[in-house]
C-alpha cells in the first residue's frame, strides 16, 4: 500500500461570530475575512509539509476548492507545479483540477503535461467531480455536471497522448479546432489517472476506464459499494479483474506518540466536518441536477407529511449535515473517517477498513486541518512516515473477485 | 399532433419526439400558454376565469413536469424551435401567445421568429433580454440567492405560495424536475438571450405586457424597457401581485388579460 499526505490549506482564522451569522462559509464569504499575510504564512508551512514528505518517501497529493475557508487552493496547477520542482523523489497527485468547472480542458492537459515534464514523471492525475459552492463559484451549469466531467476527461486524455500532430475536437460541451500540446508528458501515453467518486454509475464508469478510484471520508459500507460498482462494471464489460492498487480510501489521519495525543491532536481534523461545512441551501439541498427528482419530498419538506410514521430510515439532507457537523472523535472513528493513536493504533485502524472495504492500495491522509499546527502536523508526518508507511507498504496488491 | 388521452384535466401530446404533457381549460378563441419557472397547477383560478372566453392550451416544456425530454435537448433554441413547431401542429390558423416568466421569453423568441401565426401576445412578468449595465443583474438568480430571499422576492404575499409541507410526493417531484429543468435551460447567460433585445422590433402581433407591481424577480423597471422594445405594445401594472400576478391577483389579471384578448 502507497500513502498520500495531503492538506487543504483551509483558512480557519475567521472570527466565530462572523461564521456563526452567515448562512455558509463557502462561497459567498467576503475575502475581506481572509489576511494575505496569513494566507502566505500557511501556504509556506504545507508546502514545508509536502518537501517534508518528500525527504521521508511520503507521496503527496493536492486538491482544489474554491473561495471558503475549507481551502485556499483554488488554483490546483500552481501548487502541482511548485511541487513538481520542489520535491524530487515522491509521486504528485493533483485529485485535481476541477474540469467541470474549466471552460477549456486543453489548457488543464497543457498544465499537466508540463508539471509531468518538471518532476521527471512523478505526476498522477486525478478527477473530482465537484458540486455544491464549486459551481456558483466557477460560473458552472450543475445540470450537466458529469458528462461535462467525462467529456474533459476525454479530451485531456487525448490531448495528453495524441503525438501525431494537431487534431480537432467538437464535442457536446467542449470544442477545440487545433489541440497539439507542447511539452508532451513525460509519461507515455499519459500519466496515471484517479477518479474520486461514490455514487454507482460514476463508479461504474471509473471501472469501466480502469482508473484507480479513491472514496473520500465515505466509510466502510459506502467504499465497499463503490468498490463493488467499480469491479462489477469490469466484469459485465469483460475486462480483465483489477488489483487492490485501482482502489484509494481518504481519511483524516494523525499518528502521536501515544493513544491519547492521537485522539486529542487528531480530533482538530474535525474542524473540517464541524465547521467548513456549512453551506446555503441554495450550493447543497437545493442545487440543482443534485438529487434525482423522487428524493425531492425529503428534501423539500421541513415537516414530515401528516400521518407519516416517526422516526423514518433513511435520514433527511438536514439531518445527515447535522449529524456530520456534530460528529465525535469516537463517531468519527466507528465510521472509519477518522484514523487516530499511536502508530499500532492508526496501523490497526487502516487495516481494519481495509479489511472491511475488501481492500485497497492507496491511503490518502487528509493529515492537517482547522486549527492543527505546523509543528503538530510536522510530527504525524514524521511518525506515520517512519512507523506506519514501512508496515503498509508490505501489503502487495492482490487481485480482488 | 396525436391525442394520446382523453382525460379533463391533463393531456399527453406526441410532439415529434416529445411526449407532451399539456393542460387544457375552457372554451373560446385558443390560446397558447407558457409556463414560466414552475408549471401550472391546474387548480389555479385564472384558468377558470380566462376558460370562460378562450381555449387554454398550457404544454409542460420538454423536461418540466410530466413532459419527457429527448436527449441532448437542453436548450433554449430547443424550445423555441419545439414551439414553432407545436404551433404548426395546432388545428388552428393563428393562436394568441401567452408566456410567463421563463415562458414570456420563450413566446418572445418565438414571436421574433412567427409571425403568421400567432394574432395576440401576452407577456407576463417575462425574462429573456438584458437590460442594464454589465454590474446590475436584471434578472434575479434563483440558483444562487438563498430560498428565503427568492421566496420574499417573487411575491406580494408570500403567503400565497405553494407551501412544500402541503405537496404530495408527486407535486414536490414536478417540483424538482422544474427546478432542474429551468437551470438546464437558463444557466447561461442567466435567464436571457443577449441578442433577443436586437430582434424585439419583429414583433408586429399586438402586444401587451403584464407586470406585478411587486415582481422582485424582474422588477416593473425591466417590464417596462421590455415593453418599448415592441413595437406598440402597451404594459399593465397589477398592483399588489409579485412575479405571479395571474395567482396573486387572479381576478384583475384575467380581466386585463381577457380585454385584451377580446379586442
Amino acid at each position: 500500500m502507497d500513502a498520500w499526505w495531503q492538506c487543504e490549506v483551509p483558512y480557519p482564522f475567521v472570527p466565530q461570530d462572523v461564521l456563526t451569522a452567515t448562512d455558509s462559509v463557502r462561497a459567498s464569504l467576503p475575502n475581506r475575512y481572509c489576511d494575505p499575510k496569513i494566507a502566505a504564512d500557511l501556504f509556506e508551512e504545507v508546502i514545508d509539509e509536502f518537501l517534508l514528505c518528500d525527504d521521508l518517501g511520503m507521496n503527496v497529493l493536492a486538491v482544489e476548492h474554491h473561495a471558503g475557508i475549507n481551502s485556499l487552493l483554488g488554483a490546483n496547477p500552481l501548487l502541482v507545479g511548485i511541487l513538481a520542482r520542489q520535491t524530487r523523489q515522491v509521486r504528485i497527485l493533483s485529485l485535481g483540477t476541477l474540469i467541470s468547472l474549466r471552460q477549456d480542458p486543453v489548457r488543464v492537459a497543457e498544465e499537466y503535461a508540463t508539471a509531468d515534464v518538471i518532476s521527471r514523471g512523478r505526476l498522477e492525475i486525478g478527477f473530482v467531480k465537484s458540486g455544491g459552492s464549486e459551481m456558483a463559484s466557477n460560473n458552472a451549469n450543475p445540470v450537466n455536471n458529469v458528462e461535462r466531467y467525462w467529456e474533459a476527461i476525454d479530451l485531456i486524455k487525448k490531448a495528453l497522448s495524441h503525438q501525431d500532430g494537431p487534431f480537432s475536437w467538437e464535442g457536446k460541451h467542449f470544442t477545440h479546432r487545433h489541440v497539439n500540446i507542447w511539452p508532451r508528458p513525460w509519461q507515455q501515453p499519459h500519466p496515471r489517472m484517479w477518479s474520486a467518486t461514490g455514487d454507482p454509475e460514476t463508479a461504474a464508469e471509473v471501472g469501466r476506464r480502469g482508473m484507480v478510484h479513491v472514496l473520500v471520508l465515505r466509510g466502510p459500507e459506502g467504499t465497499k459499494r463503490a468498490y463493488a460498482a467499480h469491479r462489477k462494471a469490469r466484469a459485465e464489460a469483460g475486462l480483465p479483474k483489477v488489483t487492490t492498487d485501482n482502489f484509494a480510501y481518504a481519511a483524516f489521519v494523525y499518528v502521536g506518540d501515544t493513544d491519547e495525543e492521537g485522539v486529542r491532536v487528531g480530533s482538530k481534523l474535525l474542524w473540517f466536518l464541524h465547521t467548513s461545512l456549512k453551506s446555503a441551501p441554495q450550493y447543497s439541498r437545493f442545487l440543482p441536477g443534485n438529487s434525482p427528482p423522487p428524493a425531492a419530498p425529503q428534501l423539500y419538506r421541513t415537516a414530515p407529511p401528516a400521518g407519516a410514521a416517526p422516526g423514518g430510515a433513511v435520514l433527511s439532507a438536514g439531518q445527515n449535515a447535522a449529524r456530520l457537523t456534530s460528529i465525535s472523535a469516537e463517531q468519527a472513528m466507528a465510521q472509519g473517517i477518522l484514523f487516530v493513536g499511536n502508530p499500532d493504533s492508526v496501523y490497526r485502524q487502516v487495516m481494519d477498513f481495509y479489511d472491511k472495504v475488501g481492500g485497497f492500495g492507496h491511503l490518502s491522509l487528509v493529515g492537517r486541518s482547522g486549527f492543527m499546527t505546523h509543528a503538530e502536523s510536522e510530527k504525524s508526518i514524521r511518525l506515520f512516515s517512519k512507523e506506519v508507511l514501512p508496515r503498509l507498504r508490505e501489503i502487495k496488491p492482490v487481485t480482488v473477485d | 399532433m396525436t391525442n394520446a388521452s382523453g382525460s379533463a384535466v391533463a393531456e399527453r401530446l406526441s410532439v415529434g419526439e416529445v411526449e407532451l404533457e399539456v393542460l387544457r381549460r375552457g372554451s373560446g378563441r385558443p390560446v397558447l400558454l407558457l409556463h414560466g419557472l414552475s408549471t401550472i397547477d391546474p387548480r389555479a383560478r385564472f384558468l377558470d376565469l380566462l376558460g370562460r372566453t378562450a381555449e387554454i392550451i398550457a404544454p409542460s416544456h420538454p423536461g418540466f413536469g410530466l413532459s419527457s425530454r429527448p436527449a441532448d435537448f437542453e436548450t433554449v433554441y430547443d424550445l423555441v424551435h419545439f414551439y414553432l413547431e407545436v404551433l404548426e401542429a395546432l388545428p388552428y390558423e393563428k393562436v394568441a401567445l401567452m408566456g410567463f416568466s421563463f415562458g414570456g421569453w420563450l413566446a418572445a423568441e418565438v414571436a421574433v421568429k412567427c409571425r403568421h401565426r400567432i394574432d395576440k401576445l401576452v407577456l407576463v412578468d417575462a425574462l429573456g433580454i438584458k437590460v442594464s449595465d454589465r454590474e446590475t443583474p436584471d434578472i434575479l438568480d434563483i440558483f444562487n440567492t438563498s430560498p428565503q430571499e427568492v421566496l420574499r422576492r417573487s411575491w406580494h404575499d408570500a403567503g400565497l405560495a405553494p407551501d412544500p409541507n402541503a405537496m404530495s410526493d408527486d407535486e414536490l417531484i414536478v417540483r424538482a424536475r422544474n427546478w432542474d429543468a429551468a437551470c438546464l435551460y437558463g444557466w447561461h447567460p442567466f435567464m436571457y438571450n443577449p441578442q433577443l433585445k436586437r430582434w424585439l422590433r419583429r414583433i408586429t402581433t399586438p402586444t401587451l405586457v403584464v407586470w406585478g407591481a411587486s415582481d422582485g424577480i424582474v422588477k416593473p423597471s425591466y417590464g417596462r424597457a421590455y415593453s418599448a422594445l415592441i413595437p406598440g405594445a402597451r404594459f399593465e401594472l397589477i398592483e399588489r401581485a409579485g412575479h405571479h400576478p395571474e395567482i396573486e391577483q387572479a381576478d384583475t389579471f384575467a380581466k386585463v388579460v381577457g380585454r385584451f384578448l377580446d379586442r
